[in-house]
């Protein structure tokens, strides 16, 4: 196996508060990153900076054949950021798909539309082809009967794996999820994490920001557990979950397993 | 209140003339002589002098003496109607060479403009209700109401005999306010009050009294027209040939039939009708589409992150949202003249209504995009889209739901709006209204059916507006 993200010395504050002190670690192609952590640890800002919707303030991600060192993007005189920057940061972009906490589906497309939307309008492939494939991605999500229904008819389930199809049709490298159950109903988790279980077993990249323990436990090939910007523990989930060496680490553990 | 404003921007606009002299005005050197189509401004709703007939024909006293005029001198007449308060601002900017609408002679005037010989000599007459006996003089209007035009002469006369003026928009107007007991009294000019006294049922006023001094009507140019010798020589030779008496005698002396109220709905049904399909539809179609465009370009250009370009922006929504429709009408047709720039009546309507939806409605699209989840913009670029790209398929689809109300009462505004331009001379339905009132006094039955061509139009757009938010509302919940 070959490492394909590899992320070094990331770093990132918003104002006075810093964020992301210094955060480095690497993913093999084929494996399940799952990235844990108490709320305002950073996790999300990472996974974020993974896909340049936030530009750290330095530090290099590489996926692939591309590499972004964030020190060398700045904005021009203007406030806007020079177009040879924009290009590089859209080429790194293209590298991964996102699956956010709040679906952000497009409400004016179906199902079916917001899946093709990318390949069709960005990649400008043919429809009837990238609605073949489009039916695929439904299909392989367990949504094949949804296809033609708008997002506000669908459940909150349903919502999120039409977001994974959706991350999934702009063929990614990695696939990136943030804390993609946290808004589900606790009975709609488990279709959500079983579509992502079975994207894993099919050997797809993912990054996954997450609070859910068990699906770490059985999927994650390496777990990183982040507190105040930085990676406090990182290894297979045996190491860092069942048997986690940092006094932080277990305090965080005991709180989200005992939280009474 | 719209007249107050008027008259306001009549002076500043007066001011400006004064302020910019010479480079419009002294094109014509005194030899310069009549041009071949002399363009001669008038009301066409003061009746008898200036009016339209049944027919839909301008006619009237002052009108066949400017016929007879134009044919001793072998000029073509083309008449450009024009609201009496903007009737001088449109005279400096140039829309026409010469008035014709009894305008009476004065000091003041003829230090401003080439004033010809006079072709008709009247006084004026103070009017008032039938039932009122306390007024029997001019002396008697001292503390009274009275309704004048603001910039004509009657209302230096009832100004001057301690009246208290209400300004209106024309004879007719002044009339049906005294008729509905708003004022006391008017005064006005002998002849025009004895038509109406002639020509209507149940006048409803009497005449009590003369002022002392004779007033003449003039042709009124603009100063160094060089055009007052031919003019006169005119008047003189009509004088002379008794043309003038025949035609005083036919707007004077014989007895005029006015037409019944169902007459005047029927003979003007079509004319309001036409002029709401050809001016005051196209208007509105064509202002809105420009103003859209223009909103969107300004909307998306406040959301700006180059503080130029919104500070840009701001200081247009701001002046548009800030100044009076009708100031801004008035600077597009009677001020930009003034540096060169001249503007037909259509166009310049549209250029101004554009305008002033672009400013609204900037805002409008500006909120309803600044409503959408950042999520949205998030997702779009996470499948690679651009700016522009998300624009078009993600965020101005679903702006326009949130916006289409808020813009349809923009549209809907603007159906009523497009009545201003009858301030500019553009024939629309309201002016159309006005023209078939003026002769008659029927005011309730032309503004009644005005209103209800408004009403229909209105019910429409809102037939529109329900059928456009049920299909933008398709991927919400109900």
């Amino acid at each position: 196996m070959s490492t394909l993200v590899t992320v070094e010395h990331l770093a990132k504050s918003f104002g006075d508060h810093q964020v992301l002190q210094d955060i480095s670690f690497g993913a093999e192609a084929g494996t399940v990153t799952c990235i844990i952590g108490p709320s305002g640890s950073g996790k999300t800002t990472l996974l974020r900076s993974l896909n340049a919707l936030e530009i750290p303030d330095r530090g290099i991600v590489t996926i692939g054949d591309c590499t972004v060192d964030f020190a060398t993007i700045t904005p021009g005189p203007r406030g806007r950021l020079p177009k040879a920057q924009r290009e590089l940061l859209a080429a790194l972009r293209a590298k991964s798909g996102m699956v956010y906490q709040s679906h952000n589906l497009f409400p004016h497309k179906t199902a079916l539309e917001n899946v093709i939307e990318g390949p069709v309008v960005v990649q400008g492939e043919a429809v009837a082809e990238a609605t073949v494939r489009g039916r695929e991605l439904l299909e392989r999500v367990g949504l094949s009967a949804h296809a033609d229904k708008y997002p506000f008819q669908l459940s909150g389930g349903q919502q999120q794996r039409v977001g994974i199809a959706r991350a999934l049709a702009g063929r990614p490298s990695v696939v990136l999820f943030d804390e993609p159950t946290s808004a589900l109903d606790p009975e709609l988790v488990g279709d959500v994490l079983g579509v992502m279980k079975s994207l894993a077993a099919e050997g797809w990249t993912m990054i996954v920001v997450t609070h859910e323990l068990r699906f770490a436990q059985q999927v994650a090939d390496q777990v990183l557990f982040i507190d105040g910007g930085l990676v406090v523990e990182s290894g297979p989930p045996s190491e860092v979950i069942a048997n986690p060496q940092h006094p932080r680490t277990q305090a965080f553990l005991t709180r989200l397993l005992e939280p009474i | 209140m719209k007249r107050t404003v008027v008259a306001a921007l009549t002076a500043i606009l007066a001011l400006v003339m004064v302020a910019a002299p010479a480079t419009a005005y002294d094109k014509s050197s005194p030899a310069a002589g009549l041009p071949p189509v002399l363009k001669v401004g008038t009301e066409g709703v003061y009746s008898p002098f200036s009016y339209h007939d049944p027919s839909g024909k301008l006619t009237g006293f002052d009108i066949d003496v400017m016929n007879a005029i134009g044919k001793k001198l072998g000029v073509q007449v083309q008449y450009v109607e024009t609201p009496w308060d903007s009737m001088f601002a449109a005279l400096g900017a140039q829309r026409f060479d010469v008035v014709a609408n009894e305008v009476t002679f004065n000091d003041e005037r003829n230090g401003l403009y080439d004033l010809s010989d006079p072709y008709v000599e009247t006084t004026g007459v103070v009017v008032v209700a039938d039932d009122n006996s306390t007024i029997k003089s001019l002396a008697d209007l001292k503390g009274k109401k009275t309704a004048e035009n603001l910039t004509s002469n009657w209302s230096e006369v009832a100004k001057g005999a301690g009246a208290t003026i209400v300004g209106v928009d024309g004879m007719t107007e002044a009339l049906a306010n005294l008729r509905q007991g708003r004022v006391d009294a008017l005064v006005n000019d002998k002849l025009a009050i004895q038509n109406y006294l002639a020509t209507t049922k149940n006048p409803g006023v009497k005449v009590v009294a003369q002022t002392d001094d004779v007033s003449r009507s003039v042709l009124a140019a603009r100063k160094g027209s060089g055009y007052l010798p031919q003019l006169n020589s005119a008047i003189a030779a009509l004088k002379a040939d008794g043309t003038l008496t025949s035609i005083y005698d036919k707007y004077f002396t014989a007895k005029v039939a006015a037409p019944t109220t169902w007459e005047l709905v029927r003979n003007n049904a079509w004319p309001m009708l036409r002029a709401t399909i050809t001016n005051t539809i196209p208007l509105t179609i064509i202002s809105f589409a420009i103003g859209l465009v223009i909103a969107l370009v300004v909307g998306l250009a406040r959301m700006s992150s180059q503080p130029v370009v919104t500070g840009l922006a701001r200081l247009y929504i701001s002046v548009i949202r800030g100044t009076p429709l009708l100031v801004q009408l008035f600077i597009i047709f009677y001020a930009l003249p003034q540096l060169g720039i001249k503007i037909n009546p259509f166009p310049a309507a549209i250029i101004a209504f554009s305008l002033n939806v672009g400013g609204y409605a900037a805002e409008i699209i500006r909120s309803a995009v600044q409503s959408l989840p950042r999520g949205q913009w998030e997702a779009a670029s996470t499948i690679g889209m651009n700016y522009a790209t998300t624009l078009r398929r993600v965020i101005l689809p679903q702006a326009a739901r949130t916006a289409v109300p808020p813009l349809s009462n923009t549209l809907i505004s603007l159906v009523k709006d497009t009545s201003l331009a009858s301030t500019i001379l553009v024939v629309e339905l309201l002016r159309q209204a006005q023209i078939a009132a003026a002769p008659t006094f029927q005011f309730f039955a032309m503004y009644g059916v005005a209103a209800l061509y408004y009403w229909v139009i209105c019910l429409a757009l809102s037939a529109v507006q329900s059928r456009t938010e049920t299909r933008l509302n398709r991927f919400v919940a109900a």
